[in-house]
């Protein structure tokens, strides 16, 4: 049975996990909710627990039912939304990337089909997509890619009717009111806009990539000569 | 230690372990053994850590000789099993001298076989883990000829009677099938298949060539969506069966990506994610349905055998002076 007495809704998801969903309705509010609900439950370190998935308006807790149980971890879920309360903040102070990307050719083939299907032109999806600070959601698939909220293009932009089997890391990509970069070599079904020299991911560091959920990106436009200026450094927080 | 473990033929062969833990926060999916059980069996049968490295064989033949004498365990599929020729028993711990070959061939109704050492295997790791993650190009996959550090520590055994089996310890061993049923509980989504829901249940799906350790592609008659209205991209648990669009299911296994979009219209219980780490392309499977108190009690029955073989395992273990790591 669901639980659905206060903001969050809280419903089984096989034997091994339970989803807990903020239900405000309100995309900010939700998502905060969200997040600060992973932190506090991730503090608990309840035994038996063994990954946590914060995203948009949901906590995925993926446990091992010989270890605990539903109810247990319901029960946990639950005391930290209600001591949450009302008005969760998230307290990390939120840090800016600026990541430079080759638009367009071979470094982002989708360019003119996005253009075409937002009626604008190449020059002004270039200009939504790094005229602002894009703020990260959540990290997800593939290999802790960035969600971030998209540009402010006119509509959603469509998935490709057939996914690439292999996109370049560092690949820039939209789809629907969403924007990513593809951290390592994988497949996928998103438009590539454009592409980064910035190395993503660091398999020595731990964890792997530098951003966190709450952070902001900016896209800077740069010429395919300056690629070689930038490529194989590692994506940092930008201090100007 | 300069103890190895060469490899002659390797086949489709991996370092693994149980997974990485505690990652998928930070968008890395589990991964680790696909039959997680057969794994945790072969581990313990060899008095190590459940969680330890060990070889994961898929499909094909393998062959490896170790420097030094070593006690092993090969759990899984069904597959002929010889040390120098002889043949030798799955499931049960095997003691294998120095400079002898151990061979794994005709692996069939399963897919993958797991082989433990006493002791631990050198491999590198990440995040904890030495289990591959294919998007992240991490993991030790093995290549003929390689020469895999071990630390192993196993007196040899000697028996009076060669050919019969030095050990008898029981380990629980799952039934292999050329037809297989897997069990799901009902996933969060299932009201937006509205009638359709039931036909996953209705006929046997047959598993296309397109599966992996991320995904197996189901053909056969599919559930269709009956709700309208975009799915918001949220963390997918691991053996969530999805219904994308096309004439395909999609069940997730451990090297799922932890976020997707489509609809989970079941689970596949924690046990029904070994047993569907064992189906091989091209064999046909049916989902049954559990209830989720079913689900965790089958789940719970299963580790509580591995548990009480584990104390088996010690006492025979400590009768023969077989030193073991402490759990």
């Amino acid at each position: 049975m669901p639980d659905t007495d206060s903001s969050v809704a809280i419903v089984d998801c096989g034997d091994s996990a339970v989803v807990a969903r903020a239900t405000s309705g309100d995309a900010e509010r939700d998502w905060q909710l969200v997040h600060s609900l992973a932190d506090a439950f991730d503090a608990v370190r309840l035994d038996g627990v063994y990954g946590i998935v914060p995203t948009y308006d949901a906590l995925l807790v993926e446990f091992d039912c010989a270890g605990t149980d539903h109810e247990t971890v319901r029960r946990v879920l639950r005391r930290e939304a209600d001591r949450l309360g009302e008005g969760p903040v998230r307290t990390a102070a939120a840090r800016r990337f600026v990541v430079p990307v080759v638009y367009g050719g071979e470094y982002g083939p989708d360019l003119p089909v996005v253009a075409e299907q937002l009626g604008l032109t190449e020059q002004e999806v270039v200009e939504l997509h790094s005229g602002a600070d894009l703020t990260v959601r959540c990290l997800g698939a593939p290999a802790g890619a960035p969600m971030m909220d998209g540009p402010a293009f006119p509509r959603p932009v469509p998935r490709l009717a057939s996914p690439r089997t292999r996109v370049l890391p560092g690949s820039v990509a939209v789809a629907g009111r969403q924007a990513v970069i593809c951290p390592m070599p994988s497949p996928g079904g998103w438009p590539l806009l454009g592409r980064t020299p910035l190395s993503v991911l660091d398999l020595d560091a731990d964890p792997l990539t530098p951003y966190r959920p709450g952070d902001t990106f900016r896209f800077r436009p740069i010429t395919p000569e300056q690629w070689d200026d930038h490529a194989g450094l590692p994506l940092a927080v930008s201090h100007g | 230690m300069a103890d190895t473990l060469t490899v002659h033929r390797a086949g489709l062969a991996t370092v693994q372990d149980l997974g990485r833990f505690g990652r998928s926060r930070y968008g890395l999916p589990v991964n680790g053994a696909l039959d997680q059980h057969s794994a945790r069996v072969a581990n313990v049968l060899c008095g190590n850590a459940e969680g330890g490295p060990l070889l994961e064989i898929t499909a094909l033949d393998f062959s490896c000789t170790p420097s030094t004498d070593v006690l092993v365990a090969v759990t899984g599929a069904p597959a002929d099993l010889t040390v120098d020729g002889v043949a030798r028993p799955q499931w049960e711990p095997v003691s294998v001298r120095s400079g002898q070959t151990i061979r794994i061939t005709g692996i069939r109704l399963g897919i993958r076989v797991y082989l433990a050492v006493l002791g631990s295997f050198n491999t590198p790791s990440l995040q904890g883990s030495c289990a591959p993650d294919t998007i992240l190009g991490f993991g030790h996959v093995l290549r003929d000829g390689d020469e895999l550090g071990l630390h192993t520590h196993c007196p040899p055994l000697d028996h009076p009677h060669f050919r019969i089996p030095l050990f008898r310890l029981s380990a629980p061993v799952p039934r292999f099938h050329a037809t297989w049923t897997i069990d799901v509980t009902d996933g969060p989504d299932l009201a937006e298949f509205g009638d359709t829901a039931e036909r996953l249940f209705r006929a046997p799906y047959t598993v296309s060539a397109q599966s992996n350790h991320i995904g197996l592609r189901l053909g056969g008659e599919v559930p269709r969506r009956v709700a309208t209205g975009e799915v918001l991209s949220r963390g997918v648990p691991v053996g969530a069966v999805e219904v994308p669009a096309g004439d395909e299911l999609l069940v997730l296994h451990r090297g799922r990506g932890v976020t997707a979009g489509y609809p989970v219209l079941a689970v596949v219980t924690a046990t029904g994610l070994s047993a569907l780490g064992q189906v091989r392309p091209g064999q046909s499977l049916r989902f049954r349905h559990r209830t989720l108190a079913e689900a965790v009690t089958a789940h719970r029955a299963q580790r509580h055998a591995v548990d009480a073989l584990k104390t088996r395992v010690r006492t025979v273990f400590d009768a023969l002076r077989i030193p073991v790591p402490p759990l």
